[in-house]
């Protein structure tokens, strides 16, 4: 499980910049470690999403050529919160699952951008808004859902079998 | 809540702070070159998989077309096609590198190919990984091109790749000129992944839909006369000082998988190596 755990952080933040393209619809791709990091912070408290948004953030910083820390500090923001209030969340229907991921991601969108708004990013609010975060958080609202579906799928798969 | 967790959170915060403090005084190389390390062999060997996958992808929904054809010459049609794909895909491979190779060998200056191994497309940031670092000597700022046009610039060199800022990045700016009416101007990127020239002087611009717009050549940073795009939309603001226009940009980002970067130094008017450019 260790290995799966540290494959999905590590994998995550590096393939996103490589393997995420090929996921994109109408030039929209998905937060795929952001989604990643949401679902192991619910599973495993604060300590382990705030650890896992920074890894996760910081690869993808790396891979993506932008500044090293911003989706760092993001990631492991929303990993700490989520950890944080996970156990008084009910969270296991996919009627909360996506709009808590839409909102999710317009949050670290958010974040990021009064981050980058510190060191002189150029792009106007409303489209950032518009054209990025917003369809983003609708791809991840929906992805996110089918894939903490999946894993109960898998869970529940698993403890029958054994 | 355990005062672990938050000595944990603290923790990382004053991290994230001190390397993006660290990146606005110019410290990146250190912790950007040891994440380079373990990211850039990764992403090439994902970007092999997933060339793959793609490959088989479009070779199985071929195969779809033909299930209605009885099983001997299924079987045939399979292995055929599976054999034309192969052959056509090698053609296509050889075209694309051809015209590389010609654009290489026509360029008055020093160029370097490179093959793209990673893509962030996310409207945030819109970048290029490319297989080329410092080890090829490949400089900060770059310029970075393909046989149809301008892609971009180098802004992040590390031991086995570079990073190239795309043209559409909502931070690019490049100088241009209207090739029919001379007249200059910047072409920016926006999030939505368009481009957009802006600073046009009103008067004279005369500029119509379809008008090629190429690299300017001032500033040094890249050859005059690469193509930029074409003007798709003209937004006409009244009596605004200045002339604003929608760019189809002249190399599709998404699709583009070898390029040149222009290693050598030097002002030199490229337009007659690409089609066109000298409209």
């Amino acid at each position: 499980m260790r290995t799966f755990v540290a494959v999905a952080v590590f994998g995550g933040g590096i393939a996103h910049a490589t393997l995420g393209p090929a996921l994109r619809i109408a030039d929209v791709a998905p937060d795929i470690p952001l989604i990643v990091v949401v679902l192991l912070a619910l599973r495993r408290g604060p300590e382990f999403g705030c650890g896992a948004g920074f890894a996760a953030g910081l690869l993808q910083d790396a891979a993506s050529g932008g500044l090293l820390g911003v989706q760092a500090l993001t990631k492991a923001i929303i990993g700490f919160g989520i950890g944080a209030l996970g156990g008084r969340l009910r969270v296991s229907q996919p009627l909360v699952q996506v709009p808590g991921l839409v909102l999710l991601t317009i949050a670290e969108g958010l974040a990021r951008f009064s981050l980058l708004k510190l060191f002189r990013f150029p792009a106007p609010f409303g489209e950032l808004m518009t054209y990025v975060v917003l369809p983003q958080a609708l791809y991840n609202g929906f992805l996110g859902a089918a894939l903490g579906l999946a894993l109960a799928w898998a869970e529940s798969t698993r403890t029958r079998t054994s | 809540m355990k005062i672990r967790a938050i000595v944990l959170f603290g923790t990382v915060a004053a991290v994230c702070l001190v390397l993006l403090t660290l990146q606005m005084r110019g410290n990146t190389a250190g912790a950007s070159d040891v994440l380079a390390v373990v990211t850039t062999p990764i992403q090439s060997a994902l970007a092999r998989v997933n060339r793959t996958t793609v490959g088989v992808w479009s070779t199985y929904r071929e195969w779809k077309n033909v299930r209605a054809e009885n099983h001997r010459l299924r079987e045939e049609a399979q292995r055929l096609r599976v054999e034309a794909l192969t052959v056509s895909e090698t053609v296509e491979e050889n075209q694309r590198l051809r015209r590389l190779l010609a654009l290489k060998e026509a360029m008055p200056l020093a160029t370097l190919s490179g093959e793209i191994i990673a893509r962030e497309w996310g409207g945030w940031v819109r970048s290029l990984t490319v297989n080329r670092g410092r080890a090829d000597h490949v400089a900060r700022l770059t310029a970075v091109i393909a046989p149809a046009g301008l892609i971009g610039r180098v802004v992040d060199v590390r031991p086995g790749a570079s990073i190239v800022q795309v043209l559409t990045d909502p931070a690019s700016t490049v100088g241009v000129v209207v090739v029919r009416t001379r007249t200059q101007g910047i072409v920016e990127g926006e999030p939505r992944g368009t481009l957009r020239l802006k600073y046009m002087a009103r008067d004279g611009s005369g500029i119509q839909v379809g008008d090629l717009v190429v690299t300017s050549g001032g500033g040094g940073l890249f050859p005059r006369g690469i193509p930029v795009g074409r003007v798709r939309v003209i937004d006409d603001r009244g009596s605004a000082l200045f002339h604003y226009a929608q760019l189809t940009p002249a190399v599709d980002f998404a699709r583009i998988d070898e390029v040149l970067l222009i290693v050598g130094e030097g002002a030199h008017d490229v337009a007659a190596l690409f089609p066109g450019s000298g409209d």
